[in-house]
């Protein structure tokens, strides 16, 4: 009992340890980990912890037909850096690379805050969907993969889906 | 010989400068591309609440289309296989009156007669609710090459850009879907091929 005692607890230990270290030092895609060191080197800033916690958990209760959920968030970023408005798009696109698809953009004139939404095929009859969310203090890197039925539903109503995913966006930063 | 040979080569010249300046002033090149520049309309962004880009293109499209297997997408399968690309521009506004018929037309001034015919305006005067659908078509009155779309609501304002082929017949398939919005009973008001309004 002893020894399993001794084994548990520096294994525990290191479990939480490990959560408390930034996202990209941990679990992800090498991509996802590529696109959240840019956007870190960009802000100079580095992303939220416990990240891993919140990917693990989304994982578990994403919405059908989503998987592979990855999160950044970096808080309180110096707004200064994003770019203005007419370059964002150009600077994004230089920042998520050539592979991906702008789809939808949603631009909130009063607040300044932005998401764009961008995808890709993934092989076998499944979808990447990446989302860059930017507001006054915040700002959310979010990948997925999507199944046709999901990514449908993105066609069929890009407008809405791409409002409901800028809330999206801003309840991952209140949390 | 050697007066007669540089008559020729300068000729010649003139004559392949000649054909290239036509080349340059060709009618694809005086507008006869169906894809709108909706970059042009950022002023009327200063003055939106909110502004909405969707582009379906490439890959995208092809992809929608590949959903597109059940017996009721028959008819929007038929529209969108052959297209370009679909853009929207939709931009919301506080309250009525932020934006200006002159705001609209930044979009319109680009919908030129010859390339582009209106063929529907519709008016909601109950709603204030206007909506004009153009196509521009081969010079020979042909295929059609593209659609634009306005609807211009007391809040909000829709700019569509329809790229390719579009079978306007079935339309109605694509609307409420894909950014496009519902134009209700708006396109069966058009006007048979060779009598467009020009704009």
């Amino acid at each position: 009992m002893r020894n399993r005692s001794s084994f548990l607890t520096p294994a525990i230990l290191s479990l939480a340890l490990l959560q408390m270290l930034p996202f990209p030092a941990r679990a992800g895609d090498q991509e996802f980990r590529t696109l959240v060191e840019r956007m870190s080197a960009y802000y100079q800033k580095r992303p939220m912890r416990f990240m891993g916690w919140l990917n693990f958990v989304a994982n578990r209760f994403t919405l059908q037909g989503v998987s592979h959920f990855q999160i950044a968030i970096f808080d309180d970023i110096d707004t200064s850096r994003t770019p203005p408005s007419e370059d964002l798009e150009s600077s994004l696109a230089s920042l998520v690379g050539p592979s991906y698809q702008p789809f939808v953009r949603v631009h909130d004139v009063r607040s300044g805050d932005w998401t764009c939404i961008y995808t890709r095929e993934s092989g076998k009859a499944r979808f990447e969907m990446l989302i860059v969310s930017i507001d006054s203090t915040d700002a959310v890197l979010m990948k997925m993969q999507l199944t046709p039925d999901a990514l449908r539903e993105w066609v069929d109503e890009p407008m809405k889906k791409g409002r409901d995913s800028r809330e999206e966006a801003r309840h991952a930063e209140v949390n | 010989m050697n007066v007669s040979y540089n008559k020729i080569r300068t000729s010649a010249f003139l004559t392949l400068f000649g054909v290239m300046l036509a080349g340059t002033f060709s009618p694809p090149a005086f507008g006869q591309d169906p894809r709108l520049d909706i970059k042009n309309l950022e002023a009327l962004s200063k003055k939106a609440s909110e502004v909405v880009d969707v582009n379906l293109d490439g890959p995208l499209l092809k992809l929608a289309s590949r959903f597109m297997t059940d017996e009721d997408d028959r008819e929007g399968l038929e529209v969108i296989k052959n297209l370009k690309g679909i853009y929207v521009k939709s931009f919301t506004f506080d309250k009525p009156g932020d934006y200006s018929v002159e705001d609209v037309e930044a979009i319109r001034s680009q919908l030129h007669a010859p390339a582009w015919s209106r063929i529907v305006t519709a008016r909601d005067k109950r709603e204030g609710e206007i909506t004009e659908i153009y196509l521009m078509t081969e010079r020979d009155g042909g295929n059609i090459l593209g659609m634009a779309i306005i609807d211009a609501e007391p809040t909000e304002l829709t700019v569509v850009n329809i790229v390719g082929p579009v079978d306007i017949d079935k339309l109605s398939q694509l609307e409420g879907k894909m950014g496009i919005p519902r134009l209700g009973d708006q396109t069966k008001e058009q006007k048979p091929a060779g009598h467009h309004e020009k704009p």
